[in-house]
């Protein structure tokens, strides 16, 4: 955890209380964060595949649609973030996700008309529509003490099923112009995507929340001990319906930007969303077991399997071999969680990867 | 431990292993043999016999062309994973992008994109809303497709009945068109009553769930058509673990595991489309807008009927592959 100032006769339990005093620099403390090393390995992602298709992948016509893909992906990422560090788990944003994108649909068809006020109105209707799933979540998961996997679990069933109802499985297909022209495929400055500043923006303002806020502070705690936080007053029923709350919003917003992008509320598609964006935010350092991650983490995780995907198409692989890709970095980066936590409870002043390369003494 | 700093290294080096592996399994890089065209054939979906056989259809015309054409699929049926998909091969850039729309309104913008940024695009089996601005369409006669099916239906059970169909998902053009097929051909006839399209989501295990629970319900369903490959089989299985008998099921495309239920009498007739000749001649499309050549803007492929009478015979053709 830092570098120990070893006095001659100083035992393991000396040098660990020895470590907690003396000086690490910032260098070194940003050095050994799991979201730094996790952009080093998209950065050897990134490189590797320029060198292999250099006049296909390092391009901002390529980039920017890299980053337009993943921009819905980076919002539920943010939630999703919020959820994992409480010690919890979120299976339903993609349902809500469809789900939130039918209420909007029927809303703006029901109101006719192509303009912006419409398109409020769809927005509105989306993002309440899920804070209700997000609300129904956490009262189920804090008040009838029901494990988050099952209820989200059960929830995405009942938001998919409830969207297809609403709509007798039938896609709704009239979305008002303004929406697809200025937020699916508008661009700000000529070619940022519109709705990858949208995401940015959230992003922001969910690593603002997380990281420096009260508010954030008491979901690391709740994720690192829930008992705990508890006993010292942290008012963890009411934190954990915010966060769920918070993440059913940001899925609610999601639908509507998914509407946008792709003219129609797709009611059979998202199918995979759930576990992409698990898996990306574990990826990016937030720990399954809660208490760690950053926002910042997540993003870069999201970022690996769509880089991953990118360039195996550019490259002409067979897109199974873009799965195994996925699979193993999540894996390894998992790994590496683990060694890390393991360090830290020991109270080791070494880091990952000094310890992964070096050789046991004794 | 040693063993820990051998498997790190061994770790990272599978994760740049895999990077070159890909260098080596991939393309060669973009126009390396001058005048030699590049064409990305986007799948509907992955793993699906229907397009591993329009993929081969492709390969050898475009061996013939002196082309090369790079397979791409999503691992499932969906818009939402076939976008970034197109997305990646545009930045590619290929000559001609073919492609199995996996929505029609979805898709019409991705795919337009790729046409504004310079690439021929050739619509295979399914299309989009507005297609004109794409060199050509080519897609089975579905709707015959779905008539030819109900008359298969039709001739088995001539006292009339009720009768089901069991679809993907609404929005796909080409299912919907079969659907429609059959749903008009049952309405011109007064001995059957249609029980509606129930959707199986392009998985097996659903198409069969739907047709046993259709089963408990109606137990007089004389008829069941399965409008594609996934459908079929899966109500194939359906059927069977319902125990019912004197059903004619008719299913769409003739993947092996369906000519399996052909061959042992669950699944009565198939519909087989023909996706090695869509496939060779969407390569010619594409080559020939490439060369200033003529092309045409929308052509119908056929199909052929298999049943247990002449699957060893003349039907033994057109019988999908699973590779190529």
């Amino acid at each position: 955890m830092s570098n120990s100032t070893k006095a001659p006769g100083m035992g393991p339990e000396t040098t660990a209380i020895a470590g907690i005093d003396a000086k690490e620099t910032r260098f070194t403390k940003l050095a050994r964060t799991q979201w730094l090393q996790i952009l080093i390995v998209l950065i050897a992602i990134i490189v590797l595949f320029s060198i292999a298709a250099p006049e296909s992948f390092p391009h901002w016509g390529n980039v920017r649609l890299i980053i337009q893909n993943a921009s819905i992906l980076a919002i539920l990422a943010v939630g999703m973030t919020f959820v994992i560090v409480t010690a919890g788990i979120d299976l339903s944003i993609g349902s809500v996700l469809v789900f939130s994108g039918v209420v909007a649909a029927m809303v703006m068809r029901a109101m006719g008309g192509d303009g912006w006020g419409t398109a409020i109105v769809g927005i509105i209707a989306a993002i309440l529509s899920g804070i209700a799933w997000g609300l129904f979540n956490g009262l189920i998961i804090t008040k009838l003490k029901v494990p988050p996997l099952i209820v989200t679990l059960g929830s995405m069933g009942i938001a998919l099923g409830l969207a297809q109802i609403l709509t007798g499985g039938v896609d709704i297909r009239e979305v008002p112009a303004v929406l697809t022209n200025s937020i699916g495929y508008g661009n700000v400055f000529g070619t940022v995507p519109v709705i990858s500043v949208i995401a940015l923006a959230v992003v922001v303002v969910g690593a603002i929340i997380l990281h420096r806020t009260r508010f954030g502070l008491h979901t690391f705690a709740i994720g690192s001990n829930e008992e705990s936080a508890r006993r010292v007053g942290v008012k963890v029923d009411r934190r954990l319906i915010a966060v769920y709350t918070l993440t059913g919003g940001l899925t609610g917003l999601a639908g509507v930007l998914s509407l946008s992008q792709f003219s129609t509320t797709a009611i059979a598609g998202q199918t995979e969303t759930n576990l992409n964006v698990i898996t990306a935010v574990v990826i990016g350092g937030t720990s399954l077991f809660g208490g760690i991650g950053t926002i910042i983490g997540s993003i870069v995780g999201l970022f690996i399997p769509a880089v991953l995907q990118n360039g195996f198409v550019i490259m002409g692989v067979q897109p199974f071999w873009q799965q195994v890709a996925v699979g193993l970095v999540l894996i390894i980066a998992v790994y590496v969680d683990q060694v890390r936590r393991a360090q830290a409870s020991r109270g080791g002043d070494a880091g990952v990867w000094r310890h992964l390369l070096a050789r046991r003494r004794g | 431990m040693k063993w820990s700093r051998t498997l790190t290294i061994t770790a990272i080096g599978a994760l740049g292993a895999l990077g070159f592996a890909g260098c080596s399994s991939g393309g060669d890089g973009e126009g390396d043999t001058a005048g030699s065209y590049e064409f990305a054939f986007v799948q509907g979906v992955a793993g699906d016999e229907f397009y591993i056989s329009m993929q081969c259809g492709m390969e050898s015309k475009a061996k013939e062309l002196g082309v090369t054409v790079n397979t791409q699929g999503a691992e499932k049926f969906d818009p939402s994973l076939q976008k970034p998909l197109v997305d990646s091969v545009v930045a590619s850039s290929p000559d001609a992008l073919l492609i199995a729309a996996t929505d029609q309104t979805a898709m019409q913008a991705p795919i337009k994109a790729a046409n504004d940024a310079g690439v021929e695009v050739v619509l295979v089996d399914t299309s989009i809303e507005d297609p004109s601005f794409a060199v050509s369409a080519i897609a089975s006669d579905n709707i015959g497709g779905g008539e030819a099916a109900f008359k298969a239906i039709a001739e088995a059970h001539p006292d009339g009945g009720k009768v089901l169909v069991v679809s993907v998902d609404p929005g796909i053009t080409t299912t919907d068109q079969r659907a429609e097929g059959f749903e008009a051909a049952v309405a011109e006839n007064d001995k059957f009553e249609s029980l509606g399209v129930q959707y199986s989501h392009n998985q097996p295990d659903e198409a069969a769930r739907i047709v046993t629970a259709s089963l408990q319900k109606d137990k007089d369903i004389v008829g069941i058509f399965a409008a594609n490959l996934f459908a079929a089989e899966g109500t194939a299985t359906g059927v069977k673990q319902a125990g019912a008998e004197d059903l004619t099921i008719v299913g769409f495309d003739a993947g092996p595991a369906q000519v399996e239920q052909l061959k042992a009498g669950t699944v009565q007739a198939l519909v087989a489309q023909e996706p090695a000749s869509i496939g060779e001649q969407a390569v010619e499309q594409a080559y020939n807008a490439l060369e200033g050549e003529e092309t045409t803007t929308e052509i119908q492929t056929g199909f052929t009927i298999i049943t247990q009478d002449n699957i060893d015979g003349d039907a033994a053709d057109a019988v999908y592959q699973s590779s190529c």
